[in-house]
């Protein structure tokens, strides 16, 4: 009996929970308007989540795909046609990879930041000041940290795709000999604006995804050392689980 | 001297230069006190400037004038509080007094904290009205309550400082939140604010460089920025030395002389403030054991007051919180659950 209650309770709670989630981001996004108006606050955030991430995707992004490079060749030498390399590696990157990683590197860097930067403000009163100095602090800041981290995905997602196709040259290229030539025509002729879209469309929902749950997490975080680290890691978990769930649907509802 | 009728500008000139009209020599008093008597320029500029921003921001019947007839800057009626099923505050009433400085005291646990943000909004109570100004916080919008609070202004426990922005920006920031003023007419007003907690030196710090005391000032000047009509201080002088404590102690009556303003402080140091209340509430279990002036509670034969005023082990605030049987938990070595 204690087992169901148990099980009732939590139940209450993950409800709770997302009906929280659903009025945070609800009054997010009507103050969004109004934070876009503060440029310089949207630039600074986008220093904090962007281009501080920027060496770990970059590195991260080289390495998928100089993976992708060598797997694709092992794979694709087996049908005899090295010379598509390209075309895989590309779409690979561009569709899937690109996205998916970036969003989860970005989840582990920028939002775990986002949440226990929140989370620490609030544990110090910061954000019970700005309210009793009239300013609400999911415009002055939440709202800005959620609008930067969505515009800095997809172009970290650009980035980790470029340096991807940069890293599968390397590997099947300039190391196992696929000809140069093949390699780049092959892939002007295969990629396609649909593929490009597709990868700017995943990378924008979970730009969404990430920054809110990251913000949101941060804001309701118990305001002790304990809950801003359990904030922290819920925002890791919580992003990934969204981020792998979106990408099935986004790939479903798009190919 | 004084300064024509400027509303909050006005005094805020007259209390950053309030020292220095009253004896105070150090370099750059000359300078202020010029300030001083350009008041009015500057009165005047902020009006304009307000006035062309259409900067109207009351929506309600929350005029000055109107509001100096209610004579209770804030009231508490039978406010009930709960915390997960945790009486708070039972049919809690009292009554912040005008233009004096209100003291809340009481053990440690005891919900002052928890009182002010009931007064300043930021609770609403289970039962019973909480009303500022006359004005019943129930009863208002969320931008109603924002427009309220820019007459508030709150130093908290802990300073409460933005750590990712350096002093000046820190007291700068109510004011860029709120008004378009060119950025020289902000610095001017910054300067004198850090001037009137003696920081001005320290605008270019950050908060991390702070110790406890300068955070603490800085907050104050932070909270005082805006002109607010009422200032509510939570702990002012927990962990300050004494030097510290004294500067915190005589800069709380000062604002409070010069500015005109209700000052409600929560702290249970008892030496201040009996040098520093003209009214005290002393609160336990959820509600008032004893009011009036500091000299009243100190003559009083409640056991309660005598207790908290005496620091004394014995009385109705236990040493011990509630357990079982002291002899019998030893005896029986179980581990408690």
């Amino acid at each position: 009996m204690s087992v169901l209650v148990d099980w009732l309770e939590m139940l209450a709670e993950q409800v709770r929970q997302w009906g929280r989630f659903s009025i945070f981001t609800a009054r997010l996004f009507a103050v969004t308007p109004r934070a876009l108006l503060r440029f310089r606050l949207i630039v600074e955030q986008l220093n904090n989540t962007g281009a501080r991430s920027l060496v770990i995707i970059m590195l991260s992004g080289l390495f998928v795909g100089m993976v992708l490079g060598l797997q694709g060749y092992d794979l694709l030498r087996r049908f005899g046609s090295t010379e598509a390399l390209g075309t895989a590696a590309a779409l690979g990157l561009l569709r899937e990879l690109g996205p998916v990683v970036t969003a989860l590197l970005f989840a582990g860097r920028a939002g775990t930041s986002l949440t226990s930067e929140i989370g620490l403000m609030s544990a110090t009163d910061q954000l019970a000041a700005m309210e009793m100095m009239a300013v609400d602090p999911i415009r002055r800041v939440c709202a800005p940290r959620f609008i930067g981290g969505v515009l800095a995905m997809p172009l970290l997602a650009a980035i980790f795709g470029l340096l991807g196709i940069l890293g599968a040259y390397l590997v099947g290229v300039v190391i196992m000999g696929v000809d140069s030539g093949q390699f780049w025509s092959q892939m002007r002729s295969s990629v396609e604006l649909k593929d490009v879209v597709e990868g700017i469309v995943k990378s924008v929902a979970f730009g969404l995804a990430c920054s809110s749950i990251a913000v949101f997490e941060g804001y309701y975080a118990v305001p002790t050392a304990e809950g801003v680290g359990r904030a922290t890691t819920r925002t890791v978990v919580v992003s990934s689980v969204a981020i792998l769930a979106l990408d099935y649907m986004l790939t479903a509802a798009l190919l | 001297m004084s300064v024509p009728a400027a509303g909050g500008w006005g005094r805020s000139v007259a209390v950053i230069t309030w020292p220095f009209r009253h004896g105070l020599r150090v370099p750059g008093g000359r300078l202020i006190g010029q300030v001083y008597a350009h008041g009015a320029g500057l009165v005047a500029a902020k009006a304009a400037h307000c006035a062309a921003l259409g900067e109207v921001r009351m929506t309600m019947a929350l005029a000055d004038d109107s509001q100096a007839s209610v004579s209770a800057a804030a009231r508490l009626s039978g406010v009930h509080y709960q915390v997960r099923g945790h009486s708070v505050f039972k049919d809690l009433n009292l009554s912040i007094e005008r233009g004096k400085i209100t003291a809340i005291m009481g053990p440690s646990g005891t919900g002052k904290t928890t009182l002010l943000r009931l007064i300043t909004g930021q609770l609403q109570p289970d039962q019973g009205q909480v009303s500022v100004d006359g004005v019943d916080l129930a009863a208002l919008k969320t931008d109603q309550l924002y427009a309220l609070r820019q007459r508030m202004g709150m130093l908290f426990q802990n300073g409460a400082l933005l750590t990712d922005l350096d002093v000046y920006e820190n007291v700068a920031f109510p004011l860029r939140e709120h008004a378009d003023l060119p950025e020289s007419l902000v610095a001017r007003i910054v300067l004198m604010k850090l001037q009137a907690v003696g920081l001005r030196g320290a605008a270019r710090l950050m908060p991390s460089e702070l110790s406890g005391g300068m955070a603490r000032r800085i907050a104050l000047a932070r909270a005082i920025v805006m002109d607010p009509k009422i200032l509510i201080y939570d702990e002012p002088f927990a962990g300050l030395d004494p030097i510290a404590m004294g500067v915190v102690l005589r800069l709380i009556r000062n604002m409070n002389q010069a500015l005109g303003l209700t000052s409600i402080v929560v702290s249970h140091d008892v030496q201040e403030i009996t040098a520093l209340a003209d009214t005290v509430y002393l609160l336990s279990e959820g509600r008032v054991v004893a009011s009036g002036a500091p000299a009243s509670l100190h003559n009083s034969q409640d056991a309660m007051v005598r207790q908290f005023l005496t620091g004394g082990e014995e009385g109705p605030v236990p040493f011990h919180y509630p357990a079982a049987d002291y002899l019998q938990q030893m005896l029986s070595q179980e581990v408690p659950q």
